[in-house]
């Protein structure tokens, strides 16, 4: 083992780390798009108690909830190429499975899990919103959409807007297990480089702050939006 | 090989994962151990007077929760030794569990200084000095009234917390610690590969009843110890 840091090494590596920011930051905001209307849709299901969805949503989020992330990467990336090939195969469709870029795999184990996360996190502040909201905006002639877009859905936001910003955050803090999908996004890249030198102390402080300064910036931005958000607030008191 | 799904290969791979759990619950227990202590003296910090002591306690507790486990479980598993080597202590042979544990209890102590400082925050102040002038001592006051009250507070928070570290656990895999996720990568390497996916699905029951049981443990508490007491409703 060398004695004390490699700097030249910390610094090269650094940048290196940096590097994969822009998949993981993809990852999570096309995650975030697919999981954001569906979440809310599985949430009103939930709420408004529909029969079939209701119970599947529930079983689902138990599920997504109750497993580790790795578990559910390795179930998705183990059963996606099967299920592909036997479709391929009925169609006739002339496409190798195992050659498909593991961002796809990726974009679903994020988007299935971070849907679960925030069906809770929209169950619970959507039931914030009183109903006579709604009955009120229906009242002065608003369609049901409207009334979701223009009364619901803001106040709902207020309250839901930290939740979210958690959930992004654990959203890509869970993206550094994309390794285990051969993605190159930070950790793998740092590690990558580390292999050659077994500098792996000096990697995995790269990797730290890279997603110290992500978390860091994304918490920073929520905070801006929520501030901005706060004058639908007064209506939700 | 040819892939094929063979729903027979779970139940087969129950039996040989399920003694494995032992490894798991033994991490999880020391890790919530030592990291409630870590909470306990972290959430000390923030409510204290102390502007510095509130700072570190604030700062660790934000950079944890940006960490990713992983990261933290590498920079753990190899800053350890390289920070204990430097001072002349060879801990290269040390079991790895200890790694996994020390991670986790870090990890957790920043999840509970949050839960105890909220909890210990929801109890009204007026308790404690009500406590105090009917003649008990501050000491008294804190371990007979105001514990109980914020015990119960702590709980469901103490529970999700519980259930993240356990699957969160689950990750120490990756530096070599045979736990039940370790165990099925095993059980995978010896097949070649074949029946992944039966195998994870195995797992993922396993961890998936273990959640739902600690979920309906501590909920179950809950209502146990708020029994008589006037909770304000919450929804």
């Amino acid at each position: 083992m060398s004695d004390g840091l490699d700097f030249e090494f910390l610094i090269d590596t650094f940048f290196v780390a940096l590097s994969g920011v822009p998949i993981a930051l993809l990852i999570t905001v096309v995650s975030l798009l697919i999981a954001l209307p569906l979440g809310f849709l599985l949430a009103l299901t939930r709420i408004n108690k529909i029969p079939v969805l209701n119970r599947f949503a529930q079983v689902y989020v138990s599920f997504v909830r109750g497993t580790p992330v790795i578990v559910q990467i390795f179930i998705i990336y183990n059963s996606v190429p099967l299920l592909l090939s036997s479709i391929f195969k009925e169609y006739g469709i002339n496409i190798n499975v195992y050659e498909i870029n593991p961002i796809w795999y990726a974009f679903i184990v994020f988007s299935l899990n971070t849907t679960a996360i925030l069906i809770e996190v929209f169950r619970s502040s959507i039931s914030t919103v009183s109903k006579g909201q709604l009955e009120a905006a229906q009242s002065v002639g608003l369609t049901n959409v409207q009334a979701f877009r223009r009364i619901i859905i803001p106040q709902t936001l207020v309250v839901a807007l930290p939740n979210i910003c958690t959930a992004t955050v654990n959203l890509i803090k869970a993206t550094s297990l994309g390794y285990a999908l051969s993605l190159h996004e930070i950790t793998l890249r740092a590690q990558v480089a580390a292999n050659a030198s077994y500098n792996y102390v000096e990697a995995y402080l790269d990797i730290f702050i890279v997603y110290l300064i992500i978390c860091s910036l994304v918490e920073y931005l929520f905070k801006v939006y929520e501030k901005r958000l706060t004058k639908y607030k007064s209506a939700a008191a | 090989m040819e892939k094929y799904f063979d729903a027979s290969y779970i139940f087969e791979a129950l039996p040989m994962l399920i003694p494995f759990l032992k490894v798991t619950f033994y991490v999880t227990v020391l890790s919530v151990l030592f990291g409630s202590i870590i909470g306990l003296i972290l959430a000390i910090m923030k409510l204290g007077k102390n502007k510095i002591g509130q700072k570190i306690a604030n700062g660790y507790t934000t950079i944890l929760r940006c960490t990713p486990s992983i990261v933290l479980l590498f920079l753990v598993y190899y800053g350890v030794p390289a920070l204990a080597g430097s001072f002349g202590i060879d801990l290269n042979s040390l079991d790895t569990s200890v790694f996994v544990i020390i991670t986790f209890s870090l990890q957790f102590g920043a999840y509970m200084s949050e839960v105890i400082r909220s909890a210990y925050e929801s109890i009204d102040k007026g308790q404690y000095e009500a406590a105090v002038s009917v003649g008990l001592s501050p000491v008294q006051a804190y371990w007979r009234i105001i514990f109980p009250q914020a015990f119960v507070v702590a709980l469901p928070n103490f529970g999700n917390s519980l259930l993240e570290l356990m699957k969160e656990g689950s990750l120490a895999y990756t530096i070599g610690l045979i736990d039940v996720m370790g165990k099925a990568n095993l059980i995978i390497a010896g097949n070649i590969n074949a029946h992944a996916l039966e195998i994870y699905i195995a797992l993922s029951l396993i961890y998936w009843v273990l959640s739902i049981a600690i979920e309906q443990f501590f909920f179950r508490l809950e209502k146990l110890f708020s029994k008589g007491k006037q909770v304000i409703k919450t929804t």
